[in-house]
């Protein structure tokens, strides 16, 4: 009888924990990471009678979560990579709609500034027309800084994310750090407890939205966290700190850093998934690449019409100044650097100008050039000296002074063009919309000898404006200003002097002339003005495949596919994602009326043990009431 | 399968959120009127869009270009029409005065009309288009072209005129240098110029000629010498003689492809001179006859000969004219023409970029429909299943 009665109470105290692990279930509803708890019921083994084992009640031996260690790493993965391509797609979409307006689009300012070259050629003496160049000029100027200032604004914000995301990834490792002493510290008893458990999981899902992360379970339940190619982050009770270390060429490029065996190691390259991920990604495959094609568009732009000003001359009859400023190459030396060399670096040729970065480095004493974007390493003509500069990628290298052995310097030769990008000129009469020279057939020629207009091959000729004359001295031979050696007359073909070059046709008479002279003056002439707008007309760019619109466009298709990809990437992940999660949660998540099933039945089950109880009273007052009446 | 309720909930308030995602889109696109917001929507098509929205604005360039040109033109088209009355009203005077019965006084009357007649055309060859920009300096736009001194009228314009261009790869001259129109006319009959020896003393006059064989002319200053009145011989520059003959009045005188007609007796002594052709000047042209007429003692052959070989001059200016007119007349025409291509060229690509860029509103709407009852549905389900629970029924 005692025994039915220590049976019976064995069976409430455990219905009693029951009920409380549901009631504990139902309250946890609503708690994100809480995985639902069941009571693990053990039957007691009793005692051996005659009559065989009589059971001795029922014990909870231990509460256990539901839980899938398999489903969560899937779900953290899948947070992982859409975290990344969300981030990346962020971006990369303001990117992509500040360059997609076709108002004020690039491809719409260039060709607006192609426009009214056009106008002013029309009517060169216009100053209106002149006017509305200059305007167009600006707003070309104004729309590829205003690109170049936002794209620094964009990597500006990139930076402060990555700031913010290291600290959010250090106070969640010390937060996994901490709860792995606790937790072994309570698994001590046999126990596992699983609220921490649950608290470490949410950290780990948190963390995950930041970095991609792989986890090892120790045998006393810590948890070691691993990023990147298997760098430690937490390991046991200690976090290792992950911090932001400068670029060594560019000291506002944040790279990142993680504290190993007492050194910080550089992990900038290993870091993948997450918001950090995706961040430092954009920043590499969106936002520096576009700043060096819009630099290379900018140097072509400045280039082409700077090189036809002082090609041609003003109405004040003078030969034309730069119309646009255009940024530097930009060189600069990693700050690791042990010797003093200062590398300067120019730009020589347009169509081999591209929009990579490379390193020179002094490897024993031969520099040597790679490319970044290639991966290849670049074979340059020269010595490097101011004499005989390095050339290579359509530009010139100089190096000065004494480098130390491995010193390593950046070349950037497009990245900065954008952002200097500006108007010079001021005035409208600054425009030269005239030829530089004007050739003649002499008045007295009694040949048939007609002369072609001249092209200026080299600006900077002194002589450039000088009168000169071609004089015939045989209807085969010909001497420039009638003196020095006797050229040899073909028709049609070049004859160069004083950085112009013409030609004659037909069949002059001895003693005919050609006059070159100044075109100052012809204040009307829009020579210059056409061979402007044939110039950014041209393929120019990338070894003079690309106009200076195709690049433009295929800048913008080319950020558009990268934000395309990224975004049906990020959402081909939301729904990975959305799976993962759901699997976990049909799991551990709490189901309201399951657990209203086993209130009713635990329920249930305590007021049968109650009866047991009454029952054994029954027995017992039988029992006494028996004794008694005998 | 087991669904957790928090799972149930957050799933169920995800799928609406992208629904409406779905919708904010749609409804986007239908009130901006574009399919195309980014070039994350079609980065090829974005790419198109561009570089058709600048052929186009290329295209709307020349077509503006064509309309200066076309002004440019006109102008210059009614000013050669101005210069050829003005030239013509010139040539009737000249063929008035190219009268022996006229006295000395009367022909100075029409020298003094002829005065004005060149003043009349040298204001015509210095007119300013719209721009201020002087019409035929060629591009020395902003130099007066045909300055008058005593020395006579000299141009000061450039020789080169300005392109327009008016496609994508056509450039037209936009107009003419006075140079071409007004002063590189040809002389005498375009081939030889002839004239009479100042101190002749019979009544001959010689007219312009003509060339017969082109071939057979060699160019040279010939001089027809007169050793009687009715015997000549023609000498070249060296003096050898190339032709010669007997002479009455109206006779021809050939030699080395060409003729010339001599008028009147000479008298024994008598020269005249057949020289080639050079390039003379309208101005030039007109002085000159303003000279012959206003010099009172010139014999009537002299007076018959100049005023011929002005006459021809005036003649071939108005040719000049003429063909200057033409050519202006074809560029219009062409202006005309790439207008009228550019014209279907724009509609062509406009219609290729809205075609690219535009959203097709009937399939927007119907999308719009099906989205709308898509998150109707999922609300009214939530609704209804959310309030479901077992706890309902335990009492």
């Amino acid at each position: 009888m005692a025994d039915i009665l220590a049976t019976s109470v064995s069976g409430l105290l455990a219905f009693q924990k029951a009920l409380s692990v549901t009631s504990n279930n139902i309250s946890n509803v609503s708690t994100p990471g809480y995985s639902v708890e069941s009571a693990q019921f053990v039957p007691q083994l009793g005692n051996a009678t005659s009559a065989g084992y009589l059971g001795d009640g029922v014990q909870v031996s231990t509460v256990t979560r539901n839980y899938s260690e398999l489903l969560a790493g899937q779900m953290r993965a899948s947070q992982s990579s859409y975290s990344s391509f969300n981030t990346y797609s962020t971006t990369a979409a303001s990117i992509d709609s500040m360059l997609s307006d076709s108002g004020t689009g690039l491809t719409a300012s260039l060709q607006n500034f192609s426009n009214a070259l056009q106008t002013l050629a029309n009517a060169p003496t216009q100053t209106a027309s002149g006017q509305a160049v200059l305007s167009s000029a600006q707003s070309l100027a104004q729309s590829i800084q205003g690109y170049a200032g936002q794209l620094s604004q964009a990597d500006q914000n990139i930076e402060s994310q990555v700031s913010t995301s290291v600290a959010q990834i250090n106070s969640l490792a010390t937060g996994i750090a901490n709860l792995n002493t606790q937790i072994a510290a309570q698994s001590a008893s046999g126990q596992p407890p699983n609220a921490l458990l649950d608290q470490r999981d949410q950290l780990l899902n948190q963390l995950s939205q930041y970095v991609s992360v792989n986890t090892a379970t120790q045998n006393d339940g810590e948890l070691n966290v691993f990023i990147g190619t298997g760098q430690s982050l937490v390991s046991g009770g200690t976090a290792q700190t992950l911090s932001t270390l400068p670029n060594p060429y560019n000291p506002t490029q944040l790279d990142i850093g993680i504290a190993s065996s007492g050194a910080t190691v550089d992990v900038t390259g290993a870091i993948s998934g997450g918001v950090l991920g995706g961040l430092l990604s954009v920043r590499s495959q969106v936002i520096d690449p576009t700043l060096n094609t819009l630099g290379q568009i900018s140097v072509g732009v400045a280039n082409i019409i700077n090189q036809q000003q002082a090609a041609g001359l003003t109405s004040t009859g003078t030969q034309g100044q730069p119309l646009f400023a255009v940024g530097a190459v930009r060189v600069s030396g990693s700050s690791a650097n042990t010797g003093t060399a200062q590398v300067s670096a120019t730009r020589t040729s347009l169509s081999a100008l591209t929009t990579d970065d490379y390193t020179l480095t002094n490897n024993g004493g031969a520099w040597q050039l790679f490319d970044l974007t290639t991966r290849q390493p670049v074979t340059m003509a020269g010595a490097g000296t101011a004499a005989s500069p390095f050339t290579a990628a359509g530009l010139s290298i100089v190096v000065n002074g004494a480098a130390g052995n491995g010193d390593s310097y950046l070349i950037q030769p497009t990245a900065a063009a954008a952002a200097g990008f500006s108007v010079l000129l001021t005035s409208p009469s600054q425009i030269a919309s005239a030829a530089a020279v004007q050739t003649a057939a002499g008045a007295t020629n009694t040949g048939t000898g007609t002369i072609a207009a001249a092209t200026v091959t080299d600006p900077t000729n002194p002589a450039l404006l000088t009168s000169t004359s071609i004089v015939f001295s045989s209807s085969t031979q010909y001497q420039i200003n009638g003196t020095g050696p006797v050229y040899t007359y073909t028709p049609g073909a070049a004859i160069a002097a004083n950085g112009w070059t013409t030609s004659i046709s037909g069949t002059p008479a001895a003693g005919d002339t050609f006059a070159v002279t100044s075109n100052a003056g012809n204040t009307g002439d829009n020579t210059n003005l056409f061979a402007m707008i044939d110039g950014l007309g041209a393929n120019s760019l990338n070894g003079g495949t690309t106009s200076l619109i195709g690049a433009a466009n295929t800048l913008v298709s080319q950020v558009g596919s990268q934000t395309q990809q990224a975004q049906s990437n990020a959402q081909a992940q939301q729904a990975v994602n959305t799976s993962a999660t759901a699997a976990v949660n049909n799991l551990s998540g709490v189901n309201l009326d399951e657990e209203a099933a086993s209130m009713v039945r635990f329920q249930q089950a305590y007021q049968a043990c109650a009866q047991m109880i009454q029952s054994s009273s029954l027995m017992f007052t039988s029992l006494i009431t028996a004794i008694a009446n005998g | 399968m087991r669904i957790s309720t928090l799972g149930f909930q957050s799933t169920a308030s995800q799928q609406m959120q992208t629904l409406e995602a779905a919708i904010a889109r749609t409804q986007q696109q239908l009130s901006t009127g574009k399919k195309l917001q980014t070039a994350a929507d079609n980065p090829v098509g974005m790419a198109q869009v561009n570089e058709l929205n600048a052929q186009l604005s290329a295209s709307q360039q020349y077509v503006a270009n064509g309309n200066t040109a076309t002004a440019n033109l006109q102008l210059e088209a009614q000013s050669l029409t101005g210069a050829t009355n003005t030239l013509q009203s010139a040539r009737d005077l000249a063929v008035e005065a190219n009268n022996s019965a006229l006295t000395a006084t009367q022909r100075q009357d029409i020298a003094t009309q002829l005065q004005q007649q060149l003043q009349d055309l040298i204001a015509t060859a210095n007119q300013k288009n719209a721009a201020g920009d002087y019409l035929f300096a060629g591009n020395a736009a902003q130099t007066l072209p045909f300055a008058q001194s005593a020395a006579g009228v000299a141009y000061s314009g450039s020789g080169q005129v300005n392109q327009i261009q008016i496609s994508s790869n056509q450039r037209i001259s936009a107009g003419d240098t006075g140079a071409s129109v007004f002063m590189n006319i040809p002389a005498g009959n375009g081939t030889f110029t002839t004239a009479a020896a100042a101190a002749n003393t019979g009544s001959a006059s010689i007219t312009p000629g003509t060339v017969t064989n082109v071939a057979a002319w060699v160019p040279d200053t010939y001089q027809i010498s007169f050793s009687s009145p009715a015997q000549y011989q023609v000498t070249n520059s060296t003096g050898a003689v190339v032709a010669s003959g007997s002479y009455t009045d109206g006779d021809t005188v050939s030699f080395n492809g060409v003729q010339v007609t001599l008028n009147g007796t000479p008298a024994a002594g008598d020269q005249f001179t057949v020289a080639p052709a050079g390039t003379a000047s309208v101005f030039s042209t007109l002085s000159g006859l303003i000279k012959t007429l206003s010099t009172a003692n010139l014999s009537n052959a002299q007076l018959t000969t100049q005023i011929n070989g002005a006459l021809q001059q005036i003649d071939g200016a108005l040719g000049n004219f003429n063909s200057v007119q033409a050519s202006v007349g074809a560029r219009l025409n062409a202006i005309t023409a790439s207008q009228t291509s550019a014209q279907s060229l724009q509609t062509t690509l406009t219609a290729n970029v809205s075609s690219l860029t535009d959203v097709d509103y009937t399939q927007a709407t119907t999308q719009l429909s099906s989205e709308e009852l898509a998150l109707q549905a999922a609300q009214q389900s939530y609704a209804s299943i959310a309030s479901l629970s077992l706890f309902n029924y335990i009492k």
